[in-house]
């Protein structure tokens, strides 16, 4: 096997089994989408939000309960590592250490889709309007991956701190806001009817963000996890 | 104790009869602009503290790769002390921003790109502080602290740009078209042009004072244990 085909099924590898120790625990996704509905409470109390929701609210509040709940996610992912010393298995595959990241910034992506594709039946009902856009997956799909692929190479910092999974909201947040903002924005150009056309600078803002945290990912996972 | 280096003490001289320069070119060789007044003034050290703040970020992630690549503490060091610089020129950024914004936009903050960047520009440098004392030895402190540098220095660019997509009220100082382009006259413009070099040089001035403080703190550490 060539050593770039190895690199591929070690971070196949890694994806497939955190995603066992999910179906298997049934402890991660649960939480992250309770903790969704729960952020979705919050705020339509807090900001006294109608029924009948402006578009760009409802972008707001889709994004802001993503964001939270993949936070959970994110930390968990790499709490499971730290437990029994599992990451230092990970770490003796002979191959590049970003496999690890690729492998888990996958998982950690998937979830959050997961979380995405259930919080946006939910909203549509609760605030009687079809959320079901291609294209307002297709800017979840961007913005979950670009904000996984930063949260990913975060955690890793986060979970060799003392205060661990306290210090990944704040490292991650303040980085993460040209996609949150990028997110947004997208979003509710397209839930207010907008032709994609008129949208393409914040999608391709979107890639751009994807594109430099997993190029940031690939050079310096290596060094954060190296003991 | 290392004694001062001399180079360091004659930065130091001439950093404050600069700025003393500066400051007298300012308040009495400037004019008075025509519709704002004399508040205008707060402009050359605002934007050149603004600029210093800018500059001691890209020099910390400078020292953040300089650190990854050779693993010599000195870069780590030069990290530090150009966020924690960096930090102090981005708050005067700020503050005589709100100074000038109260009478010419009737408020302390707007949501503006400039400005809304620069605040999140300095929660992200905080964080930097808080990440570093949560770990434990010098060696992760300087390894994590370098990559967070690296990736800040990545999201700052992005996060501007990304507000600048919203419109933007600040007045454009350089760079054509759009906005409210402010015209400067000559004099204005020398002693802009000079307020830059002199916060460029009190930038420089302490960024060394600060590295030989972290360098001292580390011997003092060594000489404990």
């Amino acid at each position: 096997m060539t050593s770039f085909a190895q690199y591929l099924r070690a971070i196949w590898c890694i994806f497939r089994k955190d995603l066992q120790v999910e179906w298997r625990g049934r402890q991660g996704v649960p939480v992250m989408l309770v903790f969704a509905l729960l952020v979705v409470f919050l705020f339509h109390y807090a900001l006294q939000l109608s029924p009948g929701l402006q578009a760009g609210l409802a972008a707001g509040l889709l994004w802001i309960s993503l964001a939270f709940a993949s936070t959970l996610g994110l930390n968990r992912s790499i709490s499971l590592e730290r437990e029994n010393h599992a990451l230092d298995g990970l770490l003796l595959i002979p191959v590049d250490r970003s496999a690890i990241y690729f492998g888990k910034s996958l998982s950690n992506f998937v979830f959050t889709g997961l979380i995405a594709m259930i919080l946006l039946p939910i909203l549509s009902l609760f605030y009687q309007q079809n959320m079901f856009h291609p294209a307002l997956i297709l800017v979840i799909l961007l913005g979950a991956g670009a904000y996984t692929g930063l949260g990913t190479l975060l955690s890793a910092l986060s979970i060799q701190s003392r205060t661990r999974d306290v210090l990944l909201p704040i490292l991650l947040y303040p980085l993460a806001l040209p996609i949150l903002i990028a997110a947004v924005e997208a979003s509710r150009g397209i839930l207010a009817g907008q032709p994609l056309r008129d949208l393409q600078t914040w999608l391709l803002l979107l890639l751009a963000c994807q594109i430099l945290f997993s190029a940031a990912g690939l050079m310096l996972f290596e060094t954060t996890l190296e003991e | 104790m290392h004694k001062k280096p001399p180079l360091l003490t004659l930065l130091d001289v001439l950093s404050a009869i600069s700025f003393t320069a500066a400051l007298a070119l300012i308040l009495f060789f400037t004019p008075t602009e025509l519709t704002m007044g004399p508040v205008q003034k707060v402009f050359y050290f605002h934007v050149a503290s603004a600029w210093a703040g800018m500059l001691s970020f890209i020099l910390a992630a400078a020292g953040g790769i300089g650190y990854l690549a050779t693993r010599k503490t000195r870069w780590d060091w030069l990290s530090l002390s150009a966020v924690e610089v960096g930090l102090v020129f981005g708050l005067i950024a700020i503050l005589s921003g709100m100074i000038w914004a109260r009478p010419i936009w009737n408020t302390w903050w707007v949501w503006d790109p400039r400005l809304t960047t620069t605040a999140i520009m300095e929660i992200i440098y905080l964080v930097y502080f808080l990440l570093r004392s949560s770990l434990d030895t010098p060696e992760t402190k300087a390894r994590l602290g370098a990559v967070y540098v690296i990736v800040s220095v990545i999201t700052v660019p992005l996060t501007f740009l990304s507000i600048r997509l919203f419109r933007t009220i600040h007045p454009v100082v350089i760079a054509g078209g759009g906005g409210s382009v402010f015209k400067m006259t000559p004099r204005m413009l020398l002693a802009f042009g000079i307020s830059l070099v002199v916060f460029t040089l009190i930038l420089a001035d302490f960024v060394c004072h600060r590295f030989r403080l972290a360098r001292l703190n580390s011997q003092e550490d060594e000489e404990v244990s």
